[in-house]
């Protein structure tokens, strides 16, 4: 406590062009401010005093300021009052920000006058008026991006009379990724750390172009009330932030923290952060930005897969051969087969034609072959019109249920009855409630089931390190692969007890739709497993997942039959029936049926009636 | 802003001469139509970091985002930055007659709301003329815009402007 006062008194008699320096005790007041840990984005440390999220010493004027917001306070009042000729490095010019906060709480009306021109020039060309929070929905066939992501949109004044936001700036902080190397390791690397995370402001358009065209995820756009004060303010901090790096987590330190960062700095007073100390899901962060009263209005962009099938659900089967044909060959527009259909249904089919040639080339390079292709579609688009295409509005993805559930269970194993207590962190499995979430796609996230049998006899039933599963049925048109990967310790049948083994499965294979909610899937499943009476350390299997998943009014209902055929020779064989039933949007009651077979034990027959509550 | 954006354009198209990507290569601006969009490897991945692909940019001009403003490439840099980056959606919108790019073409333009619907509509009739192959430029596409609005008595106001 005494390095920061000693620091402020000598930091404020540096300061000589001070006319009046501000007393010790006010500068010590206004470093306790809640604004002030916003703006440079100290969080309590575990051991008491302060630290900064930033992980860059180019953000921090005073030595040692990322743990001491009084010492960078006083650092920047110096740095404030430094000659004008630094032009654009000066403090004013840098921390445009804090020069403002400070300049409004202290009254300091005799700084000197720096023009800052490449902050003027950036926040001209910006020219923030307004925001929007935008929510790239889930893509069922990326259960990962059940998580989801928020960036920022900043509008023009104009936006209104714009009719369209293509011109408005996007903001995202995501991690900093340099080279393209390994898959798994950018993933890995992500999760635990290992990139920093900036932000960056790019146009709007090309992140539309990222998510509705690349990822094939919808859009939901937030209108937040921000004023054009509160929304400058905001940008003033976002031009701290150029080139500085955070860390960046994916589970807690991530976009959506960083967002509510952003929303505590743009309207004062806001308690957005401090409702997620330890993780930060999109979705939550969604729901506690509408809590807060801050959005007036939600728009919807689909995907270019969504409307790809959205034109093309009216078509008939021979329709869709004809979809299918121009797409391979738009010569066809020219044969008197094609051009006996009525205009108005080769205007859907043309259109549906153009829609799938672009969405296989997703992705890819400029090909010119493919580019003719589209262009001669685009020409008869041109002059047989379709209509307007009408998109339905899905549920909003915030009314899906909480992302961390609790579980109780009551059941039988065999003729031994047991109590089940069960903690997930995140966040949806295939019958969990279904609202908000699209069906067929499962991720979660370190899962503990503890049991207690008769007699008090407590064992570990299951520890899930993830669990992803995607079942996307394929379409006449698109021929999307299923498939799934799991990763934990769990228990297996032997002789005289159930043995708790580690293992590492996944499966692919293709998902059938039979009606309106059900599906139908079929897996190629190999699993590799460490168990304790097996004679090597890794024994693999290779086996099948299928199954029906049904959509009924009570919930979903999953019926499912596993097999795993062990390299050693055990077979191990699982049919399943479980039917959720939806009692509130966060509360779901579930009765699970499973009898499994083994070479190494009695078939057991297993009930359960468990509790589920998504509660956080 | 659209006086300095038409000069501008006027400007890049004398100097054309630059066959390649004009402003440089990785600026919008000289995409082709049906230019495609990479992104990261997987969703894993992209969903993970949420990044964009070794890009931390910072500012829709000031010789960012791939464009250089040096010499006689001096540009009023987001409106044609936008226009490169949406020319594919430009070309649906005016074969189809209204859509999102084509607005904000429009308004990158200074057409007046008024004019919008009659602006669509002649773009919309002379598809073939703007979108004249399917490797047309940002570049041809404005200047062929541009003619086509020389010729409609209502939208010439908006070319003489300039």
């Amino acid at each position: 406590m005494l390095r920061p006062l000693l620091l402020l008194a000598l930091c404020s008699l540096s300061a000589v062009v001070l006319a009046s320096p501000p007393p010790v005790s006010a500068l010590h007041r206004l470093a306790d401010e809640t604004y002030w840990h916003s703006l440079g984005h100290y969080e309590r440390g575990k051991l008491g005093g302060w630290r900064s999220y930033v992980d860059d010493d180019d953000f921090f004027l005073a030595e040692g300021g990322e743990q001491d917001p009084a010492a960078e306070l006083a650092a920047t009042l110096t740095a404030l009052y430094a000659p004008a000729t630094q032009g654009d490095r000066h403090a004013q010019c840098v921390y445009p920000a804090r020069s403002r906060w400070l300049r409004e709480q202290l009254n300091l009306t005799d700084l000197p006058a720096v023009e800052c021109s490449e902050f003027a020039t950036w926040y001209a060309e910006v020219a923030p008026h307004s925001a929007v929070l935008v929510f790239p929905a889930a893509y069922l066939n990326s259960p990962s991006s059940m998580f989801g992501h928020t960036l920022l949109r900043i509008d023009q004044a104009n936006i209104d009379t714009q009719g369209s936001p293509l011109l408005s700036s996007a903001l995202n902080f995501g991690a900093f990724i340099e080279g393209l190397d390994n898959s798994i390791l950018y993933a890995w690397k992500g999760l635990m750390g290992g990139y920093p995370g900036l932000f960056s402001l790019l146009p709007y358009s090309e992140k539309i172009g990222e998510y509705s065209r690349l990822e094939n995820r919808d859009l939901w756009e937030y209108r937040l009330n921000l004023t054009p004060d509160e929304t400058g303010r905001m940008l003033e901090h976002v031009w701290e932030l150029k080139q500085i790096r955070f860390d960046y987590f994916f589970f807690d330190e991530n976009c959506s923290y960083r967002l509510l960062e952003l929303l505590e700095i743009a309207r004062p007073g806001l308690r957005l952060t401090a409702q997620f100390p330890l993780t930060a899901i999109p979705a939550d962060t969604v729901r506690a930005v509408i809590d807060a009263g801050l959005v007036e209005g939600i728009d919807y962009r689909p995907s270019r897969e969504r409307e790809l099938l959205a034109r093309t659900e009216p078509l008939e089967t021979e329709e869709l051969n004809w979809v299918r044909q121009l797409a391979d060959d738009p010569q066809l527009l020219e044969q008197s087969g094609y051009l006996e259909l009525p205009a108005e249904r080769r205007a859907l089919i043309q259109d549906g034609a153009y829609r799938l040639v672009r969405y296989r080339v997703t992705g890819e390079e400029r090909d010119a072959a493919n580019a003719a292709q589209s262009y001669r579609l685009l020409q008869a688009i041109n002059r047989n019109p379709p209509p307007r295409l009408e998109v339905e509005r899905p549920i909003l993805p915030e009314y899906g249920h909480e992302s961390r559930t609790l579980q109780f269970g009551l059941g039988s194993h065999g003729d031994r009855a047991f109590a089940e207590y069960g903690l997930r962190m995140a966040y949806h499995d295939l019958l969990d409630n279904l609202e908000g979430f699209p069906m067929g796609a499962q991720i979660e996230i370190a899962q503990l089931r503890m049991r207690q049998y008769e007699g008090n006899r407590w064992t570990l039933q299951r520890l899930d390190l993830a669990g992803i599963r995607s079942l996307t049925p394929v379409t006449p048109l698109l021929r999307p692969w299923s498939w799934q990967v799991a990763a934990g310790l769990e228990r297996v049948p032997e002789a005289d007890q159930d043995r708790l083994v580690g293992h590492l499965n996944g499966g692919g294979g293709f998902t059938w739709q039979f009606g309106d909610g059900l599906l139908g899937f079929a897996l190629a499943t190999a699993r590799l497993e460490h168990n304790p009476d097996f004679g090597a350390a890794i024994s693999p299997a290779a086996g099948f997942d299928s199954g029906l998943l049904w959509r009924n009014r009570a919930g979903n209902l999953l019926l499912e039959a596993r097999g795993d055929y062990f390299h050693n020779g055990e077979v191990r064989r699982r049919i399943s029936f479980a039917q959720q039933f939806e009692l509130y949007d966060d509360i779901g009651l579930r009765l699970g049926l499973e009898r499994s077979f083994s070479h190494r034990a009695e078939a057991e027959t297993e009930v359960q009636l468990q509790l589920r509550w998504y509660y956080y | 802003m659209k006086r300095i954006l038409l000069a501008s354009l006027l400007l890049t198209a004398s100097a054309s001469a630059f066959a390649t990507a004009p402003g440089g290569p990785g600026c919008g601006w000289g995409n082709m139509l049906f230019e495609g969009q990479r992104g990261l490897p997987s969703h894993l991945v992209a969903s993970i970091t949420n990044g964009t692909s070794g890009n931390a940019t910072f500012g829709m001009t000031s010789g960012t985002n791939g464009c250089s403003t040096d010499g006689a490439l001096q540009y009023n840099g987001k409106p044609m930055l936008v226009l490169g980056s949406i020319m594919t959606e430009l070309s649906e919108d005016m074969a189809m007659g209204e859509g999102e790019a084509l607005t904000t073409y429009a308004v990158v333009l200074g057409i007046k709301p008024e004019d919008r619907a009659h602006f669509a509509s002649v773009t919309q009739a002379h598809f073939d003329e703007i979108f004249s192959s399917a490797d047309v430029t940002a570049e041809q596409v404005h200047a062929a815009t541009l003619a086509v609005l020389k010729a409609d008595a209502r939208l010439a106001q908006y070319v003489e402007q300039a």
